[in-house]
């Protein structure tokens, strides 16, 4: 392309057609490799018989590709998707091991990982401003000053621990997670977390059928996320994510962070708090990431407790 | 495979138990977890109405008592000499130092509630800080709104500081000189 210069005395512009028209052979891309989405994305697919073990190559269009789950969680642990367990045995050591946690009121310990303080420190109470408050986060802020809303975080503790735990049972519980947040500024943060945790994101443009026409976009059978966490729950046009309506639809809670501008009503458990600032973000992505990786560790220790002490009562 | 898309009635919850007990589907993941460790708000869809009528904020405005003290120290000096540091959790700004220089000398009783404001300030001045008034020329551009040219304005502002200045300096006589040039030198923000 020619660099743009000043015309001259008399000169004129060359018309666009009169230009020698420059010609590109046609693109002609290779066609794609056939990887069948089972064998790319094997935890999302538990429930349909793998066909021959082809290399995965690409991942589906949708997720960040976790690091390869091992075909030997499926046959192993839960109950409720996937094959029927074999023997009442292996069941009713599953079932304990399901069960187990939720006597306790805190079982992963998820108190210990934030402090107020920490919250204060991150500027997770700072909200937006009068004008933009929502009317349902009136009773999740502390007050306003100088037209700043201001969150209240002991209600964003409670609530925080409360989301936390949960994460924390359905990651032991091998559920697939999928973080969303359509901030470009933290798009990247929220997939590197996700790809850490071994777990998905979507931070790119939300397609009408995700979640509720699954079946067709995916292939039949496909898993669908069993908890979505919205680090962000508003989209680029300040209004509610589809998503949250769309998990409501297909019956899946979510965990959320909302700000003073967000509806908090379908979230199933939201958390009041600040969703711009970058050290808040980075907060709430650290503690998703322990938790969910403390969680996973647990469920492992568990695994291979349980099958100690089987074999030590076999013998 | 059955299922329930109404997300306006009821919770996730709700309705996936009513499924649950007709028998039309598999216990999901998450189920156990939800009755075990319940949200403190049961997630039902309400509709965003807006209010109508008279309009009555039920968010409380945050003032302290110090905030009568840190209006006027803004309204006399502006912002304070120093910009803020806020990558420090613990930095104090000087309107802060100002704030507690006046809450000690108040406890202390010895000056009375109208001085006690100038006083703060000379103290603060012993201890270092330089503080540049602000208030005059303010009223002086309030009484030639729109009605004097920038120019004139100006030079009104440039006599008022004038004055301040040999006003000042017969009061305090720890004024040096380069703090004079300083004070002539920067046209004071407004």
């Amino acid at each position: 392309m020619a660099v743009p210069r000043l015309l001259r005395a008399g000169e004129r512009v060359v018309p666009f057609p009169a230009r020698p028209a420059r010609v590109t052979p046609p693109r002609v891309t290779p066609p794609p490799p056939r990887v069948s989405l089972p064998a790319a994305a094997p935890r999302l697919y538990s429930s349909v018989p793998a066909p021959a073990a082809a290399a995965a190559a690409r991942p589906g269009g949708k997720c960040c590709r976790a690091p390869a789950p091992s075909p030997g969680k499926e046959g192993g642990g839960s109950p409720e998707a996937g094959p029927c367990t074999p023997g009442t045995s292996e069941r009713s050591v599953d079932d304990k091991l399901l069960s187990e946690p939720l006597s306790h009121p805190d079982f992963f310990n998820v108190k210990e990982l934030f402090s107020l303080k920490d919250l204060f420190d991150a500027r997770v109470h700072l909200g937006h401003k009068k004008g933009c408050r929502h009317r349902f986060m009136e009773p999740y802020i502390f007050g306003c000053r100088l037209d700043q809303d201001i969150i209240d975080l002991d209600q964003t503790m409670q609530h925080l621990q409360l989301a936390l735990n949960f994460t924390a049972h359905i990651a032991y519980r091998k559920g697939i997670i999928l973080f969303i947040s359509r901030k470009r500024q933290f798009c990247h943060l929220v997939e590197s977390t996700a790809r850490e945790c071994g777990e998905y994101a979507h931070t790119r443009y939300w397609q009408g059928g995700l979640l509720t026409n699954a079946h067709i976009q995916f292939g039949p059978g496909v898993r669908l996320p069993d908890l979505l966490v919205f680090l962000s729950s508003l989209n680029n046009v300040f209004e509610p994510h589809v998503a949250i309506r769309d998990a409501a639809k297909m019956n899946i809670p979510t965990v959320g962070v909302v700000d003073t501008n967000c509806n908090p009503c379908l979230i199933t458990y939201p958390i009041p708090g600040n969703d711009d600032s970058p050290t808040a973000m980075e907060l709430y992505c650290k503690l998703f990431r322990m938790t969910i990786i403390r969680a996973k560790d647990k469920r492992r220790q568990s695994e291979v407790f349980n099958e100690l002490r089987s074999k030590a009562e076999g013998n | 495979m059955a299922g329930n898309r109404m997300q306006k009635i009821g919770s996730v919850f709700s309705r996936t138990r009513n499924l649950l007990r007709i028998g039309v589907i598999k216990k999901p993941l998450w189920f156990d977890v939800y009755a075990a460790f319940p949200p403190l708000r049961e997630p039902v869809y309400r509709l965003p109405r807006p209010r109508y009528g008279k309009v009555k904020d039920v968010v409380r405005p945050i003032f302290y008592q110090e905030d009568e003290v840190r209006a006027k120290f803004y309204k006399v000096y502006g912002s304070g000499p120093r910009p803020f540091n806020l990558s420090q959790s613990n930095y104090k700004s000087t309107c802060q130092r100002f704030v507690e220089k006046f809450n000690e000398l108040k406890e202390e009783g010895k000056i009375e509630e109208e001085k006690l404001f100038e006083e703060t300030g000379k103290a603060l001045l012993a201890s270092g800080i330089i503080l540049q008034r602000r208030g005059t020329d303010k009223v002086a551009q309030e009484d030639h709104q729109g009605v004097e040219t920038r120019g004139s304005v100006l030079h009104l502002q440039l006599q008022t500081v004038l004055e301040e200045i040999q006003g000042k300096k017969k009061d305090q006589e720890e004024q040096t000189p380069e703090l004079a040039e300083t004070q002539k030198e920067n046209p004071l923000p407004s």
